[in-house]
């Protein structure tokens, strides 16, 4: 599904992705952990094309996707959510939903005149359920600074989903948020999974990468240094050194170059 | 008194196309944070296709008013193409100077178009005055006021209703989540120039129409009063663009009046200087400069 080959991001000196190999198989979720500067985030951007790589290939379901602009490879099937929350604050939250439903089969399933003017009745149907989804079903029409932070969040989740994307990638989805907010994020995740979409998800919050992700990848000064089921990557040496002295579960959240 | 009303009810007629004016140039603002200074230019182009048109070819109204609003469009996508699609978007200082070099291509075509200084342009025939009680309403100010009217409306509801306008206000608030949306913001874009030009042809035709008269000057002339009514409101705030052309209409109504010819251009600037003095932000730049900080915080 996603492959990543000798991927690299040097910033000048600073080598933030070195020469990365992740393959992420349709269906799963896939979880990406590592200490703050790892080079979490910048793997985020370089595969959804923020970034331009130093050396090595992004594929997605076979694909080349080097070169290509953010855009086109949402169009190609990779959503992605933030860190820090990026909402249109000043459109409402259905619109928030409407304005992001630009994949390939909703262009071409609408007309010109919907596809520019109004919305079809099947696409107020599914992002009926999309509020749904992100339990956000009587806040429609309010503006999206007006939410919460958690409802944010979870508009956030769901304008990705809008996108239909086959990969979805979750930059810190659990960031500031209490147990029972992670315990709904978790069973979002596996909703979102069942319905067909592939998660690559980057989080700090151990907790939550433990409990819902198949296989892990830990990664330290911006390379690989273990990978494999939840299991083993807690047994993991190596892993165990890299966090030594970092409390797990809590540590800041920093922004890593986003 | 009744002049006073008088005054301000032309200012409010002659203040609309300012307003279409500054519309253009605060939605390219908004939406990509640069400047278009060919802007006055792209409208005096088309209207010089259509003047060259009615010279050469002594073509009717309709024909000459379809002609200039299709060439400013046509023009402001060659800008948009040029100086805006080709340039990185956080050069926002290219942008601005090579759209200030376009500004003077295009008064060189202009020039080698039409030769000569001043041209006729061709007046608008439906415009009968009529009285209101003591007012008296000019035709040509008339059809000016109902057609930004309508085209304030018009745009108004793409803004809020079509997902169009909803693509273009997401870009507004959020350039780097819109791409991320899957929102194709290069052809948004080139669709608000078009836009812009549209609504800029509609304003320069009618205060041409109104004037009668067409000069290459006219080029700078649109560009500084949209400019002006554009700081007055409050760069990239649609609600002030249009409170900045009225107001600025309405001041220039009076000076005109009170003080003669000489002084409306001089009043424009006399009330700029004074609204960048007390509050520099334009009359609605208070939110603008909310948002940005919000921007600032999401970034």
């Amino acid at each position: 599904m996603l492959e990543l080959r000798g991927l690299s991001k040097h910033f000048g000196g600073v080598k933030a992705v070195d020469e990365l190999d992740i393959t992420v198989d349709e269906g799963e979720i896939f979880g990406l952990i590592g200490p703050n500067g790892s080079g979490k985030s910048t793997t985020i951007n370089l595969i959804c094309g923020v970034y331009e790589e130093t050396a090595g290939t992004v594929r997605f379901r076979e694909e080349l996707m080097n070169g290509k602009q953010p855009h086109q490879r949402l169009r190609a099937g990779i959503a992605r959510t933030f860190q820090n929350i990026r909402l249109f604050p000043n459109l409402t939250v259905w619109q928030n939903l409407w304005v992001a439903r630009n994949s390939p089969q909703d262009l071409a399933a609408q007309g010109f005149l919907s596809r520019w003017f109004g919305a079809t009745r099947r696409t107020r149907r599914e992002i009926a359920e999309l509020l749904e989804f992100a339990d956000l079903e009587h806040k429609g029409d309010e503006l999206a600074s007006n939410l919460a932070f958690g409802e944010q969040r979870r508009l956030e989740f769901a304008r990705a989903a809008a996108a239909r994307p086959k990969l979805l990638l979750l930059d810190e989805p659990a960031a500031g948020m209490n147990r029972q907010e992670i315990h709904d994020l978790s069973g979002r995740i596996r909703r979102m999974r069942d319905s067909g979409v592939t998660i690559l998800l980057v989080e700090h919050v151990m907790e939550l990468v433990m409990g819902v992700a198949e296989r892990i990848a830990v990664l330290n000064f911006g390379q690989k240094i273990a990978s494999g089921t939840p299991g083993d990557v807690q047994r993991n040496r190596a892993v165990q050194e890299a966090y030594l002295g970092t409390s797990e579960s809590d540590s800041p959240p920093v922004d890593t170059g986003d | 008194m009744i002049d006073f009303v008088q005054n301000t009810v032309d200012g409010i007629m002659f203040g609309s196309s300012y307003a279409l004016l500054a519309i253009g140039f605060t939605i390219v603002f908004g939406v990509m944070r640069r400047l278009n200074l060919a802007f006055g230019a792209t409208i005096m182009l088309g209207a010089y296709a259509g003047t060259w048109l009615h010279v050469h070819h002594e073509v009717n109204l309709v024909v000459v008013a379809l002609t200039t609003l299709a060439c400013t469009v046509l023009a402001g996508i060659y800008v948009e193409r040029l100086c805006f699609h080709a340039v990185r978007r956080d050069a926002a200082l290219a942008s601005m100077v090579s759209s200030f070099v376009i500004w003077m291509q295009l008064e060189e075509v202009a020039i080698h178009l039409l030769p000569e200084r001043t041209y006729a342009f061709p007046s608008l025939f439906i415009a009968g005055s009529f009285e209101i009680g003591p007012l008296l309403f000019r035709g040509e100010q008339t059809t000016m006021l109902v057609l930004a009217a309508v085209m304030v409306g018009a745009l108004h509801l793409l803004l809020q209703r079509t997902r169009y306008g909803l693509a273009l206000r997401a870009i507004c608030e959020n350039p780097r989540a819109a791409d991320y949306m899957g929102i194709d913001t290069p052809r948004v874009m080139l669709c608000a120039f078009a836009l812009v030009s549209l609504i800029g042809g509609v304003a320069g035709y009618t205060i041409l129409a109104t004037d009668e008269q067409i000069t290459p000057f006219f080029g700078l002339w649109a560009t500084f009063k949209g400019l002006i009514a554009m700081m007055l409101g409050g760069m990239g705030s649609l609600p002030g663009a249009i409170l900045g052309g009225l107001v600025l209409g309405v001041v220039e109504a009076h000076a005109l009046w009170y003080l003669g010819n000489e002084y409306k251009d001089l009043s424009a600037y006399v009330l700029l200087f004074a609204m960048l003095v007390l509050r520099p932000g334009g009359f609605m730049g208070q939110r603008i400069l909310g948002r940005e900080e919000l921007a600032f915080r999401r970034v």
